[in-house]
């Protein structure tokens, strides 16, 4: 019984690979597995991942979809005029870091709570797209207008995603800056009292998370070659599922990237497997709620029934 | 007044996880007497308290209450016997009224309606404590807007209401200025004289002085007597209080203090510090002890950077330090050892090794990666120089005893290397095994070249491990003696009255 508390979320992952392998027979392909990474996991991993650096810190993010969105505002604002890509891609991701800088001296210099912080933050994020898109018109790069390199191709995309995550785990693995990360998470006055400085490690955090929800909004919108306002506000409420269902991988329940990644991968999983059964999208997010609660509830009742 | 004992507890035992914190306490209350219960901190005072009130079952020993024996005491059978506690620490809902707070849950009612009589609720209020305290206070004021004292009477009021036989006092005056003592101790005074029984449990020697009929003193959880304060002086008592055997718990003073280390000067901060100014020595530990609020904690908090002197200054090795910056003071080479373990000085969800590293990691990281394999090495020396009792260093804090996690945050300090150890009650909670531990450890950082810093409110520990002792009464340290020549009945003298025997006895000449 304990490997189902402990390991029910890959349990659940395994199930629904079964499932969608019987009754949709497109599931169990190269080209289907491709198209979960492309068009599902890539981008959710990289917001989830950037979310479950600040739940590791002891934090929420609730602004990081906002990050996401500033981040492609900024890259296909200035393609849109003819600046070069490089440009482009390195205005956007200063617009993401900004986003995390501000949140960064709410909590750590205000000394706001992280859940409303960000929140005010997500608020005026949304003001700002919508101020500066005319209400929330989105913009589109011009087709068949000839543009040299426009964005990124497919598979280096990937490779963008693979780097920014295996960069991410080995900074959080292995670097002072990850262990400290983890204690300060863990037990903020065991670290003040340790000598660690509590509003340098906060920044950094932010930091972090915004650059990698920054990433994942350069490549949401070379992807669809066009900046909808609000688009990445999106992959919030699935990037915090993921990396709460990551915690039940870990014995002390704390937030892990290798957990948040199964997450991801379930999630990705149903919105695939439920598209290719034909069930409406509206009924997405109801298979996925009840996902969450039962992972989260056969892990929980684990938990209690060991103490 | 007759010699009936109202209570008596006789050859109360209670240990705790294999510590015996009662062995033998035996007490017996005279009806319509006030009786004083003194001893030092440790000596089981609060423990027969909370065994009184039902909060501990005994181990052994009987509670008779009013003559008759009362096995299986619960806090509301306690209660229900006539025993009402005022403890230390306020228990009054900040934003009910006065009137509010004395009768809550038997507000009187309007013509026996379930509808409170507000008129009379105040009119009974004001009355009340115009005839237990002959004060003044307004029946709508807010509780949380009341001095602490009058908060005190509120709530021993309050306790009165409820036609107590045994009223119980555990260290009522501790956050009360000396005038608002003084009306308490008519109070009581006026409360013995209708036939109140009281006891009275302070550090105080001259409240009890003042106030009791008898006193019993503890020590080592046992009753070592019962005399009249009135026919015993203040020194008697003190002695009684003390442990003479000195056992051989404590290391050899070895090192030879050398050049200051730290240097305090002229520290104040609001009411809590005055003109504060302290050498700490290379090889040298030096001890500081007061009663709560005497301002031992907020002068280790001030050096370690935990809070911002309002005026003077730290230096260490002659450099100023940056004040109010615990990541200055680590940088710098302090390091503090908490008293609250559990929230300030370990993680239990973390790893021995993540605990004792986590105030040096630049010390194990090389081309901005942690080098495990040098982190267990060094962690696992320590733990075998301190005798860590755990499966190794990758074990998680939380399956460590008490003992042993306070000698990893002793590693923490030591990994760190640090020049100057700040240890604020390090023995709190440790068995007796795992204290002579400590106790070397920490002679032998001195040994080794740190200066170092005991805050204890334990005498015999602090004269046994310091070579030098610092008294704190009232924000300002009193004296400062080697500890060498200095016995526990000065001690104890200055720590509770903030003066030696000598100048009180030349003052009453």
């Amino acid at each position: 019984m304990t490997i189902v508390y402990r390991f029910g979320l890959v349990i659940a992952l395994l199930a629904l690979v079964v499932v969608f392998s019987l009754f949709a027979p497109a599931f169990l392909s190269v080209a289907n597995f491709q198209s979960i990474l492309f068009n599902h996991f890539a981008i959710l991993s990289l917001v989830a991942v950037g979310m479950t650096l600040v739940v590791a810190s002891g934090g929420i993010d609730l602004s990081i979809g906002t990050a996401v969105d500033m981040a492609s505002l900024g890259y296909i604002l200035l393609l849109a005029q003819d600046v070069p890509p490089a440009e482009a891609i390195a205005a956007g991701l200063l617009l993401a870091l900004l986003v995390g800088v501000f949140n960064a001296g709410l909590i750590a210099t205000l000394e706001i709570p992280p859940f409303l912080a960000t929140l005010g933050t997500l608020f005026i994020g949304q003001s700002i797209q919508q101020l500066a898109t005319d209400g929330g018109v989105p913009v589109y790069l011009i087709a068949g207008a000839p543009r040299p390199i426009f964005g990124l191709v497919d598979s280096a995309r990937l490779w963008l995603v693979a780097v920014s995550l295996v960069a991410t785990f080995a900074v959080m693995t292995y670097s002072p800056f990850g262990r400290k990360v983890l204690a300060f998470g863990i037990g903020p006055q065991v670290a003040r009292y340790s000598g660690l400085s509590t509003k340098t490690l906060t920044l950094k955090v932010f930091l972090l998370s915004s650059l990698l929800a920054g990433v994942a909004g350069i490549i949401l919108s070379s992807s669809v070659k066009s900046y909808a306002p609000l688009s990445g506000n999106a992959y919030l409420m699935d990037a915090i599922g993921a990396t709460f269902l990551g915690t039940t991988l870990n014995a002390t329940g704390r937030a892990s990237i290798i957990g948040t990644l199964v997450g991801v991968l379930l999630l990705s999983v149903v919105k695939n497997g439920l598209l290719l059964l034909g069930v409406s999208f509206y009924w997405q997010q109801v298979v996925s709620g009840t996902l969450i609660f039962l992972v989260l509830a056969v892990s929980f009742s684990g938990k209690s029934a060991a103490h | 007044m007759s010699n009936v004992s109202v209570l008596a507890l006789k050859g109360i035992y209670k240990s705790f996880g294999g510590v015996e914190a009662l062995s033998g306490a035996s007490l017996s209350l005279e009806r319509g007497s006030v009786h004083g219960l003194v001893g030092q901190n440790g000596a089981g005072k609060s423990t027969l308290v909370k065994v009184l009130a039902g909060i501990h079952q005994p181990d052994g020993g009987t509670i008779e209450i009013g003559g008759h024996d009362t096995p299986h005491l619960t806090p509301h059978r306690a209660e229900s016997l006539g025993i009402h506690f005022i403890h230390q620490d306020r228990l009054l809902a900040p934003t009910l009224t006065v009137a509010e707070s004395l009768y809550l849950g038997a507000e009187p009612r309007w013509f026996g309606l379930p509808i409170i009589d507000r008129q009379r609720l105040r009119r009974d209020a004001r009355d009340v404590l115009q005839r237990v305290f002959e004060i003044d206070i307004s029946p709508d004021a807010l509780v949380r807007d009341l001095s602490t004292a009058e908060q005190k009477i509120v709530q021993i009021t309050r306790a009165l209401l409820q036609n107590p036989r045994i009223l119980v006092l555990d260290e009522p005056t501790t956050a009360l200025v000396r005038s608002e003592a003084e009306h308490l101790f008519s109070a009581i005074d006026r409360l013995k004289a209708e036939g109140l029984s009281i006891l009275y449990i302070s550090h105080y020697l001259n409240e009890i002085e003042r106030l009791c009929d008898k006193v019993t003193v503890l020590r080592n959880g046992k009753d070592v007597g019962t005399v009249s304060p009135r026919e015993v002086p203040a020194a008697g008592i003190v002695a009684m209080m003390i442990d003479r055997k000195v056992d051989a718990l404590f290391p050899k003073r070895t090192s030879v203090a050398g050049d200051p280390v730290l240097e305090v000067r002229g520290l104040s901060r609001d009411k809590e510090l005055s003109d504060v100014s302290l050498t700490l020595r290379k090889g040298e530990v030096v001890g500081i002890t007061g009663l709560v609020g005497s301002g031992t904690k907020a002068f280790a908090r001030t050096l370690f950077g935990l809070m911002s002197p309002t005026s003077g200054e730290i230096l260490l090795h002659g450099e100023r330090l940056k004040p109010g910056s615990t990541v200055a003071a680590v940088a710098r080479g302090i390091g503090l050892v908490p008293e609250d373990r559990r929230n300030h000085g370990i993680s239990l969800d973390l790893t021995v090794r993540e605990n004792a590293t986590l105030a040096s990691l630049s010390r194990f990281t090389r081309k901005l990666a942690l080098l495990f394999a040098k982190e267990r090495a060094a962690v696992g020396d320590f733990i075998d120089r301190l005798g860590i009792k755990t499966r190794g260093p990758e074990a998680l804090l939380r399956n460590l005893s008490g003992g042993n996690q306070q000698k990893v945050v002793l590693s923490k300090w030591l990994i760190h290397g640090s020049d100057v150890v700040i240890l604020d009650e390090p023995t709190v909670g440790v068995d007796v095994g795992a204290k002579v531990d400590i106790y070397r450890e920490i002679r032998a950082l001195a040994d080794s070249g740190a200066a170092i810093l005991v805050v204890s409110s334990d005498l015999l520990e602090l004269t046994g491990i310091s070579d030098r002792v610092a008294v704190f009464f009232r924000g300002r340290i009193v004296a400062e003696r080697q500890a060498s020549n200095l016995n526990q009945d000065d001690l104890l003298q200055l720590v509770t009255t903030g003066q030696t025997a000598e100048k009180i006895r030349n003052a009453a000449e």
